[in-house]
This record gives C-alpha cells, structure tokens and sequence, in this order.
C-alpha cells in the first residue's frame, strides 16, 4: 500500500447512497477508524483500508436533547437521544440514538449499555448514520 | 488515546506584569460604545508594561489571540491591525485562535517562546468582541451580536465533515459532563441539580466582589427581588429554566466584550526587566496540552485527564500542592469535572465541596475567585488571560475583599474551548 491522495469523506457519504456503512480497517493493528480517516489512530499505521461494519453497537451513555441542544430539522428523528457509541469493531463515537424518550430513560440507564444498530438517515441533501434502540427494549 | 510525554523547559519563564480590562457589553453603554480592537488589546497590553515596569521596547515580540476575528471584527492577520497602538511598533508577531481555549494557549505559547532561548521578554494579549459585531466600512461602529447569529458562528467550531452531519458531537457540549460526572459518582438528579446553581451561586458571589467583572449583582439579591425567602428556590424555578438536559440558565456563559495581556521573560533575567517593581515574578512551571474532537467520547473529561496526566509528570507538582484552581467554565459543570480530575477537589466529593460553598473565594477550596464565565463574563480569547490576571492578583495578595483566606503559593489553570482544545498549566511564586 502507499499514501494515497483520496476523497474519503465523499467515499463515504456515496457508500451511504449505496446502502453501506463503512470505516476504515488498519492492516497492520486491526482497528477500525469510524468515522472514515486517513491513518490509525491505535497504532499510527499510515494507512487504513475500507470496511464495511456490522452496524451491530452498545450505546455508554444517554442525553436527551433539550432547548440548547436540539434543532427544529431534528424533530424528523423521532424520539432520540445523543451517547457514546462503541461499534461491535471497537470504534468510539459520539452519536444520535434513535427510540429513547425521557419517559424510557430512567429504566434505560439501569441497562446501560445497550444494545444499538445502525441505520442510515436522510438529511436535507445527504445521508448520514444514526443509531436504533434495539427492539427488545422497546417491546419490554 | 494517544499521549505525549513533556520536556521540562530549557529554561525558567516567570510572569512579571498582567493588565485586564473590565469585561463589558460595550454597545450597551455610551462611554464603551465605539470601542476598538486596538483600543482594548491596548489598554491591557500597556496595564501589563506598567504592572511590569517594562518599556515596550523591551519587549521582543508579540502574540494576539482572537477567537473568531473574521467575523466579529472584519480581521484577517489581527495582530498586524492593531500593531501601532501600544508602542512596539516593527515588532514581530502572530496570531492564534483556540476560540474559548485561546486565552489558556496564549500563555504557552509565550512560555515556549522565551524558553526556547529565542526571545527573552514577551507579551501575550488576547481580545475579543463576543457580544458584538464590526459594522462593515464603518472606522468604529459596531452592531449588538444576536444569539442567532452567534450559534450561526459556534457552529464553525465543529468539523463539517462528520461530526455535524452524525448531530451528537456539537449538541453534547452542554451536559455531557454533567452525565458523565452523575453517572461514574452516583448522583441523584437532584443532587446534581443542586451542583450546577451551587455553582453558579459561588461564582456570582466571588465576582460580586470583582470590579471587572460582568456581573455583580448576587442570586440572593436576585432571588429576594423575586420573591423568593431562599436563593435555591430561586435557582430550581421558572426564574432559572433548565434548557440543557442538566444546565440551567445560570450555568451559561454570559459573553461580552474584553481583553487580557500579560509579560513573562527569563526569570534569571527578572531584575534587568522589573527594576524597581517589588512583587514577585511568578514561575510557569509546565503546561499540558491535549485535545478531543466533539466526535470522541466525554470529549472534555478525556482531554483534561491527559493534559492534567502531562503538568503534573512534568512538573512534579502534587495535587495537595495546589491552593488555587481556576476553569474556563463557559459550561458551568467544567469547574467541578477538571477540579476533580486534577485532584483539587477529592473523587466523588467535589460536588459536596461546592454545595458547601467551600469553592468560594471565602472558602478553603477556592475555584474561579473571578466568577467565571457566568458572572464574570466570557469574552472568548480574552477570558483565559483574564484568568491568569486575577490569578496573580490573588497570588501577590492584591484582591482586596475577595481575597481569599490563604495567600496562594500554587495555582493550576485549565483552559477549555473551541470544541475541543484543553490547556492546562501549574504557576508558583518565585520566593
């Protein structure tokens, strides 16, 4: 491999189009860069490769959006909230979980941390990742 | 995360002289409206010439902070528009911006210059405008910032190629550390409620007592002019609405207008440069630097814990040698997170201290004797150099009625901003 002069973020944004999820995967360490970079931030390894994830995360730790931390545009999401996000490949991210209101939050944060997937979600012009509560939260 | 391991300087920097103006809303009143850059910058540059006894000419270079130039003042290359108002004219300089951290780094990049050997004096000055905008092709007239137009402007601090698109990262800024620090300690909803208007009261309290300070004027006085018999009614009511998760109003920055400089030189050259001034020059004994962007996981908690990790290795400087601390607490749940993580406050008890008033400047934990960002105001770049101001004020016993009780030997500053850089240095007097 060498460094290459790449458009990742937009390698990004039309894999999304394309309906995958992806990172980059180190060669040399094995971790997973999410969201998409150039080098590892584990070992320092020049170069990372594409990687499709799983989609399959635990979510750390919850925040509900109030009034300084939510926009109208955001309302679309549903009930969500804002956490820390651990990928099943070992990448850490702060990220907007779909599913949680501040009525489920209580029960919620005796579970933590939960299981969450993946989703891809459409904004005004591009699409983007969020995260879904899984079900047998929200069956329970 | 990644870490580094520091150097000790290559030789001792002391700060000799501090200037600060009073941090203002400068439209809001005829004898401040039509202030400039150069004027503010200036009058604080030269409060620390004087506070030295340095001539300007003394002065081997300069460094300008301005949080967001472009667009609160029409500025590109700052330092250079204001070069000719406090006597250095010819003088090298430069410009950073850390945003609300810039004020912290002003002074690590001045200890660097003069340790390095390269310089032996040097100022530091940071101004800005927060509260209001350059009128363009006006000389002087400047327009009131609207809060519309200032979240417009916050929102440039957060990468636009992931972090704005994923949504968390810059919306987590106001009460991820407060759920990070209830979680890990084991706080009640209402026990941290309590936490933020405690300190929010301490802080008020402190900077009633602070002449520069934004705002004097107490949450007793407040809430006893609301109708309220005890202050924590006050705090959990309607008057002081939640609009975080966890932050109330009271626990936001107020910002405003201002600037802070400071002189540091090579402390075995104090004498040819203080001649006959008698305070003590104060040493920088090291500066830990880290930095977590808003996509990284307790973004502020992480970087803190590294940079804290990096001043006391350096240093070797105990936390039970710290007898002041002070937080850029533009989010008011930062003075309890990084005093903790410092080791000022003990784990899990810092927000018991609080509660107890004993981070007042009365108190034996004192913390932002000032009043912070939300009271004594938060002029972005300028506001960690504020800091250092009424740091060494309080170190040289020069605070009057807020000084507090035990003349302060050893004081740790933590800067914060600009989603996110954390600047953590540790100061000592120079016996």
């Amino acid at each position: 491999m060498a460094i290459v002069l790449e458009k990742v973020v937009q390698g990004f944004y039309d894999r999304l189009e394309e309906g995958k999820i992806c990172g980059r995967k180190c060669p040399k360490c094995g971790a997973v860069e999410f969201p998409p970079v150039y080098a590892c931030n584990s070992c320092g390894n020049y170069e990372t490769e594409w990687y499709e994830i799983s989609g399959k995360a635990k979510m750390h730790s919850i925040v509900m959006p109030a009034a300084l931390s939510s926009k109208p545009e955001y309302k679309a999401l549903g009930k969500y909230a804002y956490g820390e996000i651990e990928l099943e490949e070992g990448a850490r991210f702060n990220a907007v979980v779909r599913g949680i209101s501040k009525k489920t939050r209580k029960d919620l944060l005796d579970k933590l941390p939960l299981d969450v997937h993946a989703a891809i979600y459409q904004r005004d012009g591009y699409k983007t990742v969020v995260f879904d509560l899984d079900k047998k939260y929200i069956e329970n | 995360m990644n870490q580094t391991n520091l150097n000790k300087y290559s030789r001792s920097v002391s700060i000799i002289g501090v200037g600060c103006t009073p941090f203002m809303y400068t439209v809001d009143n005829p004898e401040t409206d039509g202030l400039t850059e150069g004027e503010l910058f200036g009058y604080a540059a030269l409060k620390a010439m004087e506070d030295a006894g340095v001539n300007p000419q003394d002065i081997d270079f300069y460094f300008h902070g301005e949080a967001s130039p472009l667009n609160g003042s029409n500025y590109l290359t700052p330092n250079i528009q204001i070069a000719n108002w406090f006597g250095m004219k010819g003088k090298a300089s430069i410009h950073h911006s850390e945003a609300c951290c810039t004020g912290y780094y002003a002074i690590e990049q001045a200890v660097n210059a003069v340790a390095s050997g390269k310089y032996n004096c040097v100022l530091s000055g940071c101004v800005e405008f927060g509260d209001s905008l350059a009128v363009p092709n006006h000389p002087y007239k400047r327009e009131k910032m609207t809060m519309e137009k200032f979240l417009q402007t916050t929102a440039w601090l957060y990468d636009r190629n992931y972090t704005r698109s994923l949504m968390a990262g810059q919306e987590l800024i106001y009460d991820d550390a407060a759920e990070w620090y209830k979680r890990t300690r084991g706080l009640t909803d209402e026990q941290m409620d309590d936490t933020i208007n405690w300190m929010s009261i301490n802080n008020r309290k402190n900077a009633s007592k602070d002449e520069l300070a934004i705002e004097r004027r107490t949450y007793e006085e407040i809430a006893r002019d609301a109708g309220f018999d005890n202050v924590m009614d006050y705090m959990r009511s309607p008057y002081n609405p939640k609009n975080g998760d966890y932050l109330r109003m009271s626990g936001i920055e107020l910002k405003c207008d201002g600037a802070a400089a400071v002189i540091v030189c090579a402390t075995d050259m104090v004498d040819k440069y203080m001649g006959n001034k008698s305070h003590k020059p104060i040493e920088v004994l090291g500066c830990g630097c880290a930095a977590c962007e808003a996509t990284t996981p307790h973004f502020e908690v992480a970087a803190t814990e590294e940079a804290v990790r990096q001043v006391y290795e350096v240093t070797g400087v105990k936390p039970e040698e710290l007898d002041l601390f002070y937080a850029n607490d533009f989010i008011i749940t930062s003075h309890l997170v990084s005093a903790e993580i410092a080791g000022y406050l003990p784990y899990g008890e810092g927000w018991k201290y609080i509660c107890e008033g004993r981070t007042a400047y009365d108190g034996d934990k004192p913390i932002n004797t000032n009043g912070g960002r939300t009271s004594f105001g938060h002029a972005h770049a300028a506001s960690g150099l504020a800091d250092l101001y009424e740091a060494v004020k309080q170190m040289r016993g020069e605070c009057g009625e807020r000084q507090v009780k035990k003349l302060p030997k050893t004081t740790m500053l933590r800067g914060y901003g600009g989603a996110q850089n954390i600047c953590t240095y540790i100061i000592r007097t120079v016996d």
